[in-house]
């Protein structure tokens, strides 16, 4: 009965192309969220997947991702460098500037402020950083927002701004206003990108401080790496008992952040808004062809009852129908996914196909393919085998 | 007189065609015996087809009793009914109704799919029973390929694959020609004499009746004359 199934299914081309183009879309929308969704986490998460050295992140108690923080005071770091199985702790400031660029016109960034001595967190070349006032730049998995005019008579001009100036990207040696405080772009970094996208300035902690006085607290992370006999996951509880802190290893960090970002962010929202309307297209276009190849194919059906098929032998060849509709789709639609990771993946599109997302695309598909048979049972089961006599 | 293997007492059945009562069988009676070809003619919607219809277990009827091969299939589960019809009754339909996407062997091998039988031994089965109805070398030939006259002989030879005990035919020839129909009047005759079964052929064509053992007229749900 399988291979009866089977030529059924396949010999009527048309129906069987709309039933693949069915699953194959649903397949493909799913794994493409899904996609999508990775490449948001992952990036949702760079700062702590840029730092690997550090196998434990300490905070502030209330902080639960790497994206919403509030910052400790400095006793924080001696408190946690005094815990036995710690190696080396290094501060990390976050905040938020706005830059003035030569023309006139601003930018915010994102400023990271990183240990002077260690220079541990900042991007390669780091000892760039020891250039009085300067910062290395991030374009943070942004477009366009890097500008300084290219005339010098553009720049820092005493008749005003020059916004509608031609620019190019920052290099080494621009400057810019931080606070009023000139800075000096020692270097161009290319990091992971963020999400949501922001450009990045890196600095040195007392240069961060320079920026941005006035603060009682600045440490936002403390960056962690522990002694060869202890483990990150026994430092972090150790940590957290001894200093009222919240530290815990970069897995589970990255685990919070993705768990922040799920509840916090609208874009999740958007994305299952996707998934939902795929699966709903999906089953739409599936479950009417489905139900029309199978009502269409009804006495084809009744033949076969005629003959002794019971309605389980009828049920399984349905199903059959689907589960090959839905492998070849499933298998077309993440295809296409994976082709199109390689096409699209950019630092502006955060795309990153992972093992879950062909899981879930395959999922998806079983759930749209299982719901449409389930719905082109009906006719099967309710049919009345003596139309094998009509015409 | 041979032993009967359909007995059909006072088989009612009525079709609701929305406020209106169809009455299509009124007290139908009816046996049929071992080896014999009945033929069951009168005029379109006399009943003949909802009667081989309740005979067959593929409809339901309202009163009376029925029993084929000593079975009362009023008694019997949709499931019951569906396997002992796989294993004890033959169909050759007025369309033919042949999968469209299989071979004229697949086709004929269909009962013997459905209850199981392994492929290999389906096909080989298949191959002899189409060969026996002279469709031997069309016996991968898609039905879209084979003239109306070939279509039904394939439909014969899937009705008999199995070795049935009763056939019901319903109008076998009226889709096709006159030679065409004698052809497969004649086969039938033939094959059901050589297997020992029993035939209802459901017909208007007046040009076979010389084939039937008995003729059994019906009209308007009644059974109004048997003739020998």
């Amino acid at each position: 009965m399988f291979r009866v199934a089977v030529e059924m299914l396949m010999h009527d081309k048309t129906k069987f192309l709309g039933l693949l183009i069915g699953i194959v879309f649903t397949a493909f929308l799913v794994t493409f969220a899904m996609g999508y969704f990775a490449g948001f986490m992952t990036r949702g998460f760079a700062l702590v997947s840029e730092n690997p050295s550090a196998k434990v992140w300490v905070m502030d108690p209330a902080v639960s991702s790497a994206e919403a923080t509030i910052n400790m005071s400095d006793s924080a770091l001696d408190s946690v460098r005094g815990v036995a199985g710690v190696e080396y702790a290094s501060p990390l400031y976050l905040g938020d500037v706005t830059a003035r660029y030569a023309n006139g016109d601003f930018q915010s960034f994102q400023i990271i402020g990183v240990d002077d001595a260690t220079l541990s967190g900042a991007p390669l070349p780091a000892d760039l950083l020891h250039i009085p006032n300067s910062v290395i730049v991030d374009s943070g998995g942004t477009e366009g927002k890097l500008q300084t005019p290219i005339y010098k008579k553009d720049m820092w001009s005493y008749d005003g701004s020059h916004l509608h100036a031609p620019t190019r990207e920052l290099r080494y040696g621009d400057e810019m206003l931080v606070n009023s405080k000139r800075v000096m772009v020692a270097g161009i970094s290319h990091t992971i990108p963020r999400f949501p996208p922001r450009p990045l300035l890196y600095t040195t902690a007392s240069n961060f401080k320079r920026l941005i006085p006035g603060e009682k607290r600045y440490i936002t992370f403390i960056m962690v790496h522990p002694a060869k006999n202890v483990t990150p996951d026994e430092l972090a509880k150790r940590i957290t008992r001894t200093t009222h802190l919240k530290a815990i290893t970069s897995e589970a960090f990255k685990k919070e952040t993705v768990m922040w970002f799920m509840i916090n962010s609208e874009d999740v929202g958007d994305m299952v808004n996707m998934v939902i309307l795929a699966m709903l297209v999906g089953f739409g276009v599936t479950g009417v062809m489905l139900y029309m190849f199978t009502y269409e194919n009804l006495k084809q059906y009744a033949v076969l009852k005629a003959m002794g098929a019971s309605t389980k032998q009828l049920s399984d060849m349905i199903f059959t129908q689907v589960f090959i509709s839905a492998l070849a789709g499933s298998g077309i639609g993440v295809g296409i996914a994976a082709v199109l990771e390689q096409i699209v993946s950019s630092p502006t599109f955060p795309f990153r196909m992972m093992w879950f997302a062909p899981l879930v695309g395959f999922l998806g598909v079983i759930i749209v393919s299982m719901t449409a048979a389930f719905i082109s049972l009906r006719p099967i089961k309710t049919m009345e085998p003596a139309i094998v006599f009509k015409l | 007189m041979n032993s009967i293997i359909v007995s059909c007492k006072n088989i009612v059945k009525t079709f609701n065609a929305g406020e209106a009562e169809v009455k299509a069988l009124q007290g139908v009676t009816l046996d049929v015996y071992e080896n014999e070809l009945l033929m069951l003619v009168g005029p379109s919607g006399c009943g003949k087809t909802t009667f081989v219809s309740v005979l067959s277990g593929l409809l339901s009827f309202d009163s009376g009793a029925c029993e084929v091969m000593g079975k009362n299939i009023a008694d019997m589960s949709d499931e019951e009914i569906t396997a002992f019809r796989g294993k004890n009754i033959g169909f050759v339909f007025q369309a033919f109704n042949l999968l469209p996407s299989l071979t004229a062997i697949e086709n004929v091998a269909l009962p013997l799919t459905v209850a199981g039988e392994k492929r290999t031994k389906a096909l080989n089965l298949s191959k002899k029973m189409l060969e026996a109805v002279g469709l031997g070398k069309k016996a991968y030939v898609k039905p879209s390929g084979l003239s109306g006259g070939e279509q039904q002989r394939v439909a014969i030879a899937r009705a008999l694959v199995h070795n049935p005990k009763f056939i019901i035919c319903d109008e076998p020839t009226s889709s096709l020609d006159h030679t065409s129909g004698q052809i497969v009047m004649e086969l039938l005759q033939k094959i059901i004499k050589e297997k020992g079964a029993s035939m209802i052929v459901v017909t208007h064509d007046n040009r076979i009746y010389k084939y039937a053992d008995r003729i059994v007229h019906m009209e308007d749900g009644k059974i109004i004359k048997v003739a020998s």
